[in-house]
């Protein structure tokens, strides 16, 4: 018991006194998936439209796979991702191994299929009146997904958090694309993860408290949004 | 403004609509009833390009609706549409109602007059900042109204607005669609289940039935003078008689319905088979004491049911055939009628709406 | 740091601003991923053998390394069995292992050059102080052999904890119970409870032994590093068969274009300097009241490498 206790109270004194190494990997850990969280919302937002709104041959079996894809393992993606940019792999000249930014490609292809897909289901559950009164009104082609777009803002945002948990929560793709490098690649869970193999119990508490911390204002931002 | 001509469309297997054809003039109120899934809601969204037709044209001021990819666009935004389930956009009253301005562009200051004008209008000055997802059924409806008003439409369409609403809140959309037609001389076209809506907001009605537009007139032409069994009946008039005209004497036919004489005026000569309609309301009911009547109907009977109808009584009373008559409390009360009672009933001749039973001419 | 963390920054707002250019639309446009942007000091990219990293000597090294070449060092820690695959790939400029048999290999293969012995240490067979096999003072292939008789007959009691990752110490283990007469494949793996691959590091892997009260095989630094936070203790440390020998290799530039080589030569350099031999020497005796690393100068007899190797500078 004593070693939580410990633990513990390293942990706060690592906080309050915004120990430099702590705060740098939290604020990695925030850079690299906000911004893997932006990038899929960009490809997420109108991939998900144009799926809902075009009618295909094999869209159920797509959007089948999508769903499929939510519980996509973050390692398989941290290998996927590593053969791709491995020095002879065939996005090796990037020389993007062992960088942050290889690290926010593997979160973007983590977390692309459940955003895109609860962004299909956001626009799902827009009203049926609502879509005929758009359409109704005149609205262009552009008008129409705008304003569909508009009307499911709070469930597209919700989507985005989640895919935001899902990014800054995982370690399998970190570890594997990132290499936990110090001050260059280690991020929260990664850091966890090296900080409890090498009995650093108290810089594991800390990090773990501050991603429970981000998890916290991630999910009271949107429950505030979601009640204006 | 609004020519239907020969339209037809299916669902499936389903036949939904056969062929419709009606105008609607500038500056009226029609009104589509009929039946639950008779098409209404359809043939409103062919009209507003939510739906395509499989046969037959709309035009509107003359010109085809479906003339071509890119007038599409043109034409919605000269019509506007109301929606029978009350819904507002995730935003406060003035951006719902600001929503088809914005699509077209208009300047924001124009819009703001706009909006406060509209909310003048449908009584909700001052809720511009109240979020539309708070309001009531009604007011929603009211804020969906002003939306479409907005845009100045050409026509407004509305797709049984009150079907999801209170009396008191379809009171007032009523109100409202009067105004704006009396007001603006706005062209309104309006789809309802509720043959009495009909009547009270309708400078003409179409009946939509199995398909077709089984009457089109004014309320008081479809009330008083259905045009078949059908019309009739949705109409609400109760006593409905199928027979045949047995012979014509001194301009009076004598229709004989399941051995009951029914006596009527009508063009039709002997032999015709025919309905006879009589409104419960035209008919009067006698004690058996003998009293004089002039009417040309008078039949022996016995009150087989009693049922309170909204303020009055309707009994059905057997008379070989059973006739639906009505009657106050009151009038119920001093004739001490009561189920078995034996009583007469008259009505005139002139009171019979005879129509052919087009049924029995079927094969 | 605080420069990268700036372009990233910028990166995000980028990313921000193009997903709130793309609401809304259709269009099926992909953002590329942002591409790693030049860095102005040099990067040298090291992957090591989880030993060095977790005493912290290769932090204490680099400090200085980054100051006197303005370069910055990236480490990886992974075992050497990574680290070599990493290495092949050509996805890091140099590497620091501790497998002569496997860097033989990878030398002959091309993929390696200029391999410097820069270290050695010993490994120590730990286990509980109640020695449940009864291994202490006997030679590491006796212990071996022991360890596996108890533990197959009673597993309850007696277990031993491997690496199991194809590291420098996986390796070392294997060539130990060869020695000791088995064939790793079908008489220790699989055999039974006893034998237990924890597939991770040096350092996590004394944790895991010590919360079984097992055995284990550890490099002698590391687990002076964790002496404290486990209750194992050494009890096989004599033994030729324990030799612990550090080496420090480039990638081959003519194999894996591409990779930082001069920098590499830089570092390689740098470690066999006698300066930083003697920072190697002295590193943890505040601490810990012993080396956890022997120098490599002047001890190329008892490692049995060729001076060259030991001395030679890169050029």
């Amino acid at each position: 018991m004593g070693y939580i206790i410990d633990g513990l109270r390293e942990a706060f004194h690592l906080i309050v006194s915004l120990d430099p190494d702590v705060m740098e990997i939290t604020a990695l850990s925030l850079v690299v998936s906000l911004t893997a969280t932006c990038v899929a919302t960009a490809i997420a937002l109108p991939v998900g439209t144009a799926v809902k709104f075009t009618d295909f041959p094999g869209k159920k079996v797509l959007i089948n796979l999508i769903q499929t894809l939510y519980s996509l393992p973050t390692v398989i993606v941290g290998l996927l991702v590593f053969l791709l940019i491995t020095r002879h792999g065939s996005l090796g000249f990037t020389g993007l191994l062992f960088t942050p930014q290889a690290m926010i490609l593997a979160q973007t292809i983590l977390i692309l299929p459940i955003m895109t897909g609860l962004t299909i289901s956001a626009l799902s559950g827009v009203d049926e009146t609502i879509r005929d009164t758009i359409v109704s009104l005149g609205a262009t082609r552009l008008q129409f997904l705008t304003s569909i777009v508009r009307e499911a803002r709070f469930a597209i945002f919700a989507a985005v958090a989640v895919g935001f948990g899902r990014a800054i929560s995982e370690v399998g793709a970190a570890i594997l694309v990132g290499g936990n490098i110090a001050h260059r690649t280690r991020v929260l869970t990664t850091a966890i993860s090296l900080n409890t193999s090498q009995w650093e119990i108290g810089t594991s508490i800390a990090l773990g408290i501050l991603l429970l911390a981000i998890a916290l204002v991630v999910n009271t931002g949107v429950s505030l949004f979601q009640q204006r | 403004m609004i020519e239907i001509e020969h339209v037809s469309k299916n669902f499936g297997k389903k036949i939904v609509l056969k062929d419709v054809n009606a105008t609607v003039r500038a500056g009226e109120i029609f009104a589509i009833i009929g039946p639950s899934g008779s098409g209404k809601s359809t043939l409103l969204r062919m009209i507003n390009l939510l739906e395509t037709p499989d046969g037959g044209h709309i035009t509107l001021d003359g010109t085809d609706i479906r003339a071509g990819p890119g007038l599409t666009l043109d034409i919605r935004r000269k019509m506007a549409m109301v929606f029978q389930k009350p819904a507002a956009f995730d935003e406060n009253v003035y951006d719902n109602i600001a929503i088809g301005l914005r699509m077209r562009h208009v300047p924001e200051t124009e819009i703001k007059k706009k909006i406060s004008d509209v909310l003048e209008v449908i009584g909700l000055s001052g809720y511009e900042k109240q979020r539309a997802k708070t309001l009531s059924g009604g007011e929603m409806q009211r804020v969906a109204l002003a939306r479409a008003m907005a845009t100045d439409p050409a026509v407004l369409l509305m797709d049984e607005p009150t079907a999801n609403l209170d009396p008191v809140a379809t009171g007032a959309i009523e109100e409202l669609v009067l105004r704006i037609n009396r007001e603006f001389g706005q062209t309104v076209v309006i789809s309802t289940h509720d043959m009495l809506q009909g009547q009270r907001l309708a400078h003409r009605i179409g009946v939509l039935m199995n398909g077709i537009f089984s009457q089109v007139g004014t309320p008081r032409e479809v009330f008083a003078l259905p045009k078949n069994k059908d019309v009739a009946r949705f109409v609400g008039i109760e006593n409905i008689f199928s027979g045949r005209i047995a012979r014509i004497s001194g301009g009076v036919a004598e229709i004989e319905s399941d051995g009951t004489v029914i006596n009527a005026v009508t063009p039709l000569p002997a032999g015709t088979s025919v309905c006879a309609c009589i409104k419960p309301e035209d008919i009067t009911l006698h004690l058996v004491d003998g009293s004089q009547t002039s009417a040309r109907n008078v039949l022996d009977g016995r009150v087989a049911r009693m049922t309170a109808f909204g303020s009055v009584t309707r009994l059905v009373v057997e008379c070989g055939i059973p006739f639906s008559v009505l009657i106050t409390w009151k009038s119920a009360e001093e004739m001490g009628i009561a189920e078995g009672k034996p009583v007469k009933i008259s009505f005139k001749a002139s009171a019979v709406h005879v129509v052919e039973d087009t049924e029995v001419r079927r094969p | 740091m605080k420069k990268s963390i700036l372009m990233l920054l910028a990166v995000v707002m980028v990313a921000a601003a193009i997903a709130a250019g793309c609401t809304g639309s259709s269009g099926g446009e992909a953002t590329p991923t942002p591409t790693t942007t030049p860095a102005e000091t040099r990067t040298l990219l090291i992957a090591t053998t989880t030993s060095l990293y977790d005493t912290g000597l290769l932090d204490a090294l680099k400090a200085p390394f980054e100051q006197e070449y303005n370069a910055k060092v990236d480490i990886i820690s992974a075992g050497t069995g990574t680290a070599l695959g990493y290495g092949e790939n050509g996805d890091v400029d140099v590497m620091m292992v501790h497998d002569r048999v496997r860097e033989d290999a990878f030398l002959a293969d091309g993929h390696g050059i200029d391999r410097r012995v820069i270290a050695y240490n010993f490994f120590v067979i730990v286990g509980p102080e109640s020695d449940p096999a009864g291994i202490k003072n006997m030679t590491p292939e006796e212990a071996f052999a022991t360890i596996r008789e108890k533990g197959l007959a009673d597993p309850a009691d007696v277990k031993f904890v491997s690496r199991g990752d194809n590291s420098g110490t996986h390796a070392k283990e294997k060539v130990i119970w060869k020695t000791a007469g088995f064939n790793y494949t079908t008489d220790i793996t699989n055999s039974g409870e006893w034998y237990i691959e924890a597939g991770t590091g040096m350092g996590a892997t004394l944790l895991i032994a010590d919360e079984k009260s097992a055995y284990t095989l550890s490099d002698i630094g590391t687990y002076l590093a964790y002496k404290d936070k486990i209750t194992l203790v050494p009890l096989v440390s004599e033994g030729d068969i324990l030799l612990n020998v550090y080496s420090v290799m480039r990638i081959n530039p003519e194999k894996h274009p591409g990779v930082n080589s001069s920098l590499a030569k830089d570092w390689i350099n740098y470690l066999i300097s006698p300066l930083t031999q003697k920072t190697i020497e002295e590193f943890g005796v505040d601490t810990y009241g012993e080396p956890l690393f022997f120098p490599a100068a002047g001890n190329w007899e008892t490692m049995g490498v060729n001076r060259s190797e030991v001395e030679d500078p890169v050029v």
